[in-house]
């Protein structure tokens, strides 16, 4: 053992030394060149890394009724992320927050995968979390890895009304608005108003965001603020202080439940909307992440369409409610005197087809007031025989038509008012006749509109054509196009219309109720269509004491307007100019 | 007995402890550095570390005062363990992702690739000091490859490069201090730069043309000539389709070398962070627990291979400096202890351990600045590693004890 005898050249010890030495100054020169050529360079690198400049989200503005009284609010929530990098075991996470907070681990799963970008970074796995839920992950802190959670100021809502779709709702903003929109310093997961108020005055609740500069270490994770002369603070978003009563509109919703359709309730002198409701509609928090997926299905599957805003964008005949136009066309034309009349019979032949009255029994001998009272077609009907299409499409387009309402509220429709030109492209010249007009004399047919155009209509009417378009927040607008009528013309037609709710035989009877001193004002309607059951409209106003509001419902399927729409009307009414009038006439 | 080994333990070159502790320190003070602001595990790796000390400086006496005799009648029986050792992991489950560790259910893992490293050394001195062998003739230098390579490759499958590297580095200086030809080796080695130099068309070119010259001017047959200088070129070519048979995170680590800006949060994120923190310390470093990269965590796992930069940027070029020169004098004392060694096994086992510390140095350092691929290879008393702290300590004990001039 050990015999060998240690042979070792004096030239291979040198060459040892040698080739340590060789790989030792090359790690020296290597040293030298990143820490003293490169120093300067690497110092620069350093300084990045290290600190960040973070936006300061700014807190959006709240929306208020006209009282003051805040309709919707901010509350913070929490967002959840997960770092890969520092993640240990990922279900075990996953697992501890559905226990805790109970989202679901696919959602989780989810989230992480479309929020992932690497590993270091963090990726939002959940949202919307309250302060209970969060205490409650807190709890299970040392058994979670690579979970941070930041604060986020969410939407939360008056629970006195719903008013969804006036209101309207958040949405992160998809990459279209935000290439479209470089200039308003959005960036991707930003919330932006989707619809409502919240999308049209975008810019007033928005404020601006501020930045800060922060130590960051390598996971993104925030360690101390560092004061920065060039520290940006965020500026709030400003309050939207809308026209809205929150009480009335808590009546009507209780009101109209379980009913399909719209009601309007605004100033006519001003156009300011007290109350806005397009039933059925959503809880508004629904678009907040506190909702569960499965109400969301729910909402989105729902036949009834809860998520349109039928007022702005629902599309219906308006029946008898058109009636007014074709009045005022042959008044101001002179084509008729109020004096002249024709018999109904409950019957009206027109070449070879018969229209019947609304009425079998027929109205008997009757005149442009009592036609308008009754709602009698024939006389309508005989009526329209010596009016213009084009004439009356320019009438009907004074008062709203086929025109956009300009309501304050994003992507109304605007209805349709029909012309010759529109008629000829849609039968071909010669594929109608004057037989036509006999359905829209009676505002049936091609003529579609939509809820809020009626309430302009109705201000119109309400005002002798001296008003400003639907609005819920009072800005500096423009007045309605003013129609051309001659101050006795209106009041033929509003004396009609207030024949319609004390006449004998008025059709709102029902809508009065006989308060001292109110006069009201309306116009039923009945607009049959293809989907059953024929639409229930009645457009009123009323007046007490120079203190004016007008109301327009529809119920859709709900058969006769003087049966059906009128009592809610009445209610209305009757809360306004009874029991809060003080409180309301501040404003 | 005991005074027979304080005896051993006092006729020790003890002088080489001086460095190994000062490199100790300073890898404490950087793992405390580290510790200052981590919270829970990672924490840990300062007072692990100190834990670890105690019986790694133990393990270091052991093997001090551990009979030359013992050692040399014991290691091929240790090698055929070792073997054993290094193969269980495959028989528990993964851990990160690898068969490296054994856990055995104490709070360490074990990773017996640590001990094979000397293991494989001893065992090669024991053959080539016993079998005298004629090295000269070149099929003779083949078999210590086999004694290196069969635990290289097992180790090359847990998958662990850098130790696998670490394993045959020893075998072609061990060849050379026994007098093996140059040439020879030259040969041996040649292959494998043949491979690496296929990276690049024209550094391949000029190797090739290298090659072409020293086997030119080398005297043998004509027919050997050829077939060396044509197996080269044609290794270096057909390279590229062994390339595609490596797994994907070698060939990160590798493609990440050549251009570390590609791929930012790989392990080129690593090479440009260290690069960062070493740069940004400069020439006296930002102090202690004062370096931002370290501190806020850019540096990747920086406790162990990545402590030069730790070093670099809290402490400086300086201590970088000072460090480096600890490192040359221990080993330049080594190679003269092996110069000195009475016995051909003990100068083999010294040069050999040795090769080992050159080999960590010299990977962890380059990666460290970005001179060569990321391996995960630990640098010697100053990385954080228990498996690695026990194996270097028992790796100078065995200087120590091979070093000692019997009187």
């Amino acid at each position: 053992m050990l015999k060998s005898p240690n042979s070792i050249s004096k030239l291979q010890y040198w060459i040892s030394i040698l080739i340590i030495l060789v790989f030792h100054l090359l790690l020296v020169y290597r040293f030298f060149q990143v820490q003293i050529l490169d120093h300067d360079l690497y110092s620069k690198q350093a300084d990045n890394n290290r600190i960040r400049a973070t936006s300061i989200p700014s807190p959006r503005g709240l929306i208020l009724d006209r009282n003051g009284e805040i309709i919707v609010d901010n509350y913070p929530t929490y967002i959840l992320y997960g770092i890969d990098a520092e993640i240990l075991n990922k279900n075990k996470n996953y697992e501890i927050i559905n226990k805790t907070t109970g989202i679901d681990i696919s959602i989780l799963e989810k989230n992480y995968k479309n929020n992932y970008r690497n590993k270091f970074l963090p990726a939002r796995l959940a949202k919307d979390l309250t302060i209970s839920q969060l205490s409650r992950l807190e709890e299970e802190h040392h058994n979670l890895s690579g979970i941070i959670y930041k604060q986020f100021p969410e939407r939360i809502f008056n629970q006195k009304i719903r008013a969804s779709h006036v209101l309207g709702y958040l949405k992160e903003i998809d990459n279209e608005m935000l290439f479209s929109n470089a200039t308003n310093n959005y960036q991707l997961g930003d919330l932006t108003g989707w619809t409502g108020i919240e999308k049209q005055y975008e810019s007033t609740l928005k404020g601006k965001k501020g930045v800060s500069y922060h130590q960051v270490d390598a996971f993104g994770r925030e360690t101390e603020k560092i004061e920065f002369e060039n520290s940006i603070l965020p500026i709030p978003g400003k309050n939207v202080y809308t026209s809205l009563d929150i009480n009335l509109q808590s009546l009507i919703e209780k009101e109209f439940e379980g009913k399909t359709g719209v009601v309007i309730v605004s100033k006519p002198k001003t156009g300011e909307i007290l109350s806005f409701l397009s039933s059925p509609d959503y809880k508004p928090d629904l678009f907040t992440g506190l909702v569960s997926n499965d109400d969301w299905k729910m909402i989105i599957n729902d036949p009834n369409k809860p998520l349109l805003n039928r007022a702005t964008n629902g599309i219906y005949p308006p029946g008898s409610i058109f009636k007014m136009v074709v009045l005022i066309e042959l008044l101001e034309r002179n084509i008729v005197s109020t004096e002249w009349s024709v018999l109904c019979t409950g019957e009206y032949e027109y070449f070879d087809s018969v229209h019947r009255c609304w009425d079998e029994n027929g109205h008997g001998k009757i005149n442009m007031k009592d036609a308008l009272v009754q709602s009698c077609d024939i006389y309508f009907y005989e009526a329209v025989q010596k009016i213009k299409l084009d004439n009356l499409y320019l009438r009907a387009q004074e008062f709203g038509y086929g025109q956009e309402s300009n309501i304050d509220l994003p992507n109304e429709m605007k209805g349709r008012m029909p012309n010759r030109d529109f008629m000829n492209k849609l039968y071909g010249k010669w594929g109608w006749s004057k037989g036509a007009l006999l359905n829209i004399a009676i505002g049936q047919g091609e003529i579609l509109s939509t809820p809020v155009q009626m309430a302009n209509y109705t201000n119109l009417i309400a005002t002798n054509g001296d008003t400003y378009p639907l609005n819920l927040v009072r800005t500096k607008i423009n007045k309605l196009n003013r129609p051309q009528v001659e101050l006795k013309n209106w009041q033929i037609i509003q004396d009609a219309m207030r024949e319609v709710v004390i006449g004998e035989k008025g059709t709102g009877k029902l809508s009065d109720p006989k308060l001292p001193g109110l006069s009201i004002y309306g116009k039923t309607g009945t607009a049959e269509n293809p989907h059953g059951e024929p639409h229930a409209w009645y457009i009123t106003y009323g007046e007490k004491n120079n203190e004016m509001i007008s109301i327009v419902v529809l119920i859709e399927n709900g058969g006769s307007g003087g049966t059906y729409a009128t009592p809610i009307a009445r209610k209305i009414y009757n809360y306004y100019f009874n029991s809060n009038k003080s409180k309301l006439a501040k404003n | 007995m005991i005074l027979n080994i304080w005896k051993k333990i006092k006729n020790s070159p003890n002088i080489i402890l001086l460095n190994v502790f000062c490199l100790l320190t300073i890898g404490l003070f950087c793992l405390y550095s580290i510790s200052i602001i981590q919270e829970e595990s990672s924490s840990q790796a300062f007072y692990k570390q100190l834990l670890f000390l105690g019986p790694a400086i133990l393990l270091m006496i052991f093997s001090t005062v551990l009979s030359k005799r013992f050692i040399h009648k014991n290691i091929y029986l240790l090698y055929g363990i070792s073997l054993i050792l290094i193969s269980l992991p495959f028989y528990g489950s993964k851990i990160a992702g690898t068969y490296r560790w054994i856990d055995y259910g104490f709070p360490f893992l074990f990773q017996p690739s640590e001990i094979a490293k000397w293991v494989i050394v001893i065992t090669l001195a024991r053959f080539l000091s016993d079998n005298n062998l004629q090295v000269k003739n070149f099929i003779s230098n083949l078999a210590p490859f086999a004694i290196a390579l069969i635990p290289t490759f097992i180790v090359l499958n847990q998958p662990d490069l850098g130790t696998a590297f670490i394993m045959m580095l020893p075998v072609i200086p061990m060849l050379y201090w026994v007098g093996a030809n140059p040439f020879h080796l030259f040969l041996i080695v040649a292959p494998f730069l043949s491979i690496l130099t296929a990276f690049n068309v024209i550094v391949f070119t000029a190797w090739i043309i290298f090659i072409g010259i020293i086997v030119f001017f080398y005297r043998t047959k004509l027919w050997n000539k050829v077939v060396i200088f044509f197996l080269n070129v044609f290794l270096g070519l057909i390279f590229p389709l062994i390339w595609n048979l490596l797994r994907p995170y070698q060939k990160n680590r590798i493609l990440s070398s050549i251009n570390p800006e590609l791929d930012p949060l790989g392990a080129g994120y690593q090479v440009i962070q260290s690069k960062t923190a070493l740069g940004s310390g400069g020439f006296f470093g930002k102090g202690l627990g004062q370096g931002t990269q370290t501190q806020l965590k850019f540096l990747p796992v920086q406790e162990s291979d990545f402590i030069v930069s730790v070093i670099g940027e809290e402490l400086g070029f300086l201590v970088i400096i000072f460090m480096l020169f600890l490192f040359a004098s221990l080993l330049i004392k080594m190679v003269s202890l092996a110069f000195h060694a009475s016995d051909r096994f003990s100068s083999l086992i010294i040069i050999g351990i040795t090769t080992i510390f050159l080999g960590h140095i010299f990977v962890n350092c380059s990666m460290t600045a970005g001179l060569i691929p990321v391996k995960g290879l630990p640098l010697p008393f100053i990385s954080y590693g228990g498996s690695f702290l026990l194996s270097s300590f028992m790796m100078i004990g065995f200087i120590l004890n091979f070093g000692r001039t019997e009187p």
